[in-house]
């Protein structure tokens, strides 16, 4: 029993140097890993010029996306609908949620400059969150295609559902507002 | 095990462990893929 016990003992602990190994290891990085936010989106190229189209995205699987205050970036889905461009937030309501996507929250309150490099570019936007319907179709139905297997009426009314329900977030990535 | 054996090993294994995470890339990167994978079918 004694040996069980150290056992799992070694395995906790492992998980939680992991965990903090980790985070501090990319907290700074120009991206993030796999898993964990890095900081400031730094190489690339700004992008500068009109409205992008952003039907290439459907071709793309994840983007980097910086947020500030506090500054940091995470891998993270994306879906162009109607010539817009979004990011969704997942898991808002549970534990592990709020521990994951404090960034979502900090968007919320406020931070909504964003950075977004894509294929290498960077893109200044500022991020809203958006919970019209008729929009939101739109982008559970780009979701579901692009990455939940198929944009069954099931699915889309799924994420639908999950997006009314505040489980799931929706963020345009706006053009950036031109101070007068 | 005696506790301060215990101690030692706790010692011993952190220390590879983390010289590991930050020199070996690809055993952080598969260890990432696995929390992604535990995250991604496990958090509700």
């Amino acid at each position: 029993m004694k040996i069980l016990l150290q056992i799992i003992g070694i395995l906790v602990l492992l998980l939680l140097v992991t965990l903090g190994t980790l985070k501090l290891k990319h907290r700074d990085d120009d991206g993030p890993s796999i898993l964990f936010p890095g900081g400031k989106l730094i190489s690339g190229e700004l992008y500068q010029g009109p409205e992008p189209d952003w039907s290439f995205t459907d071709d793309v699987f994840t983007i980097e996306l910086e947020t500030s205050d506090p500054v940091s970036s995470r891998r993270i889905f994306v879906m162009e609908s109607d010539g817009r461009v979004f990011v969704p937030s997942g898991y808002m309501r549970s534990f592990l949620g709020k521990l994951w996507k404090d960034w979502a929250f900090d968007v919320e309150d406020g931070a909504k400059s964003a950075v977004a490099r894509i294929e290498g570019i960077r893109y200044e936007r500022q991020l809203v969150r958006i919970t019209d319907p008729a929009v939101v179709e739109g982008v559970a139905t780009k979701l579901a295609a692009k990455y939940g297997g198929g944009a069954t009426p099931e699915a889309v009314s799924a994420t639908m559902k999950s997006v009314a329900d505040g489980d799931t977030w929706i963020f345009e990535m706006a053009p950036v507002e031109t101070q007068l | 095990m005696k506790s301060s054996t215990y101690l030692k090993v706790c010692v011993g294994i952190t220390a590879v462990w983390v010289l590991g995470l930050l020199f070996v890339p690809p055993f952080a990167q598969a260890l990432e893929q696995i929390m992604l994978l535990f995250l991604s079918t496990n958090a509700r």
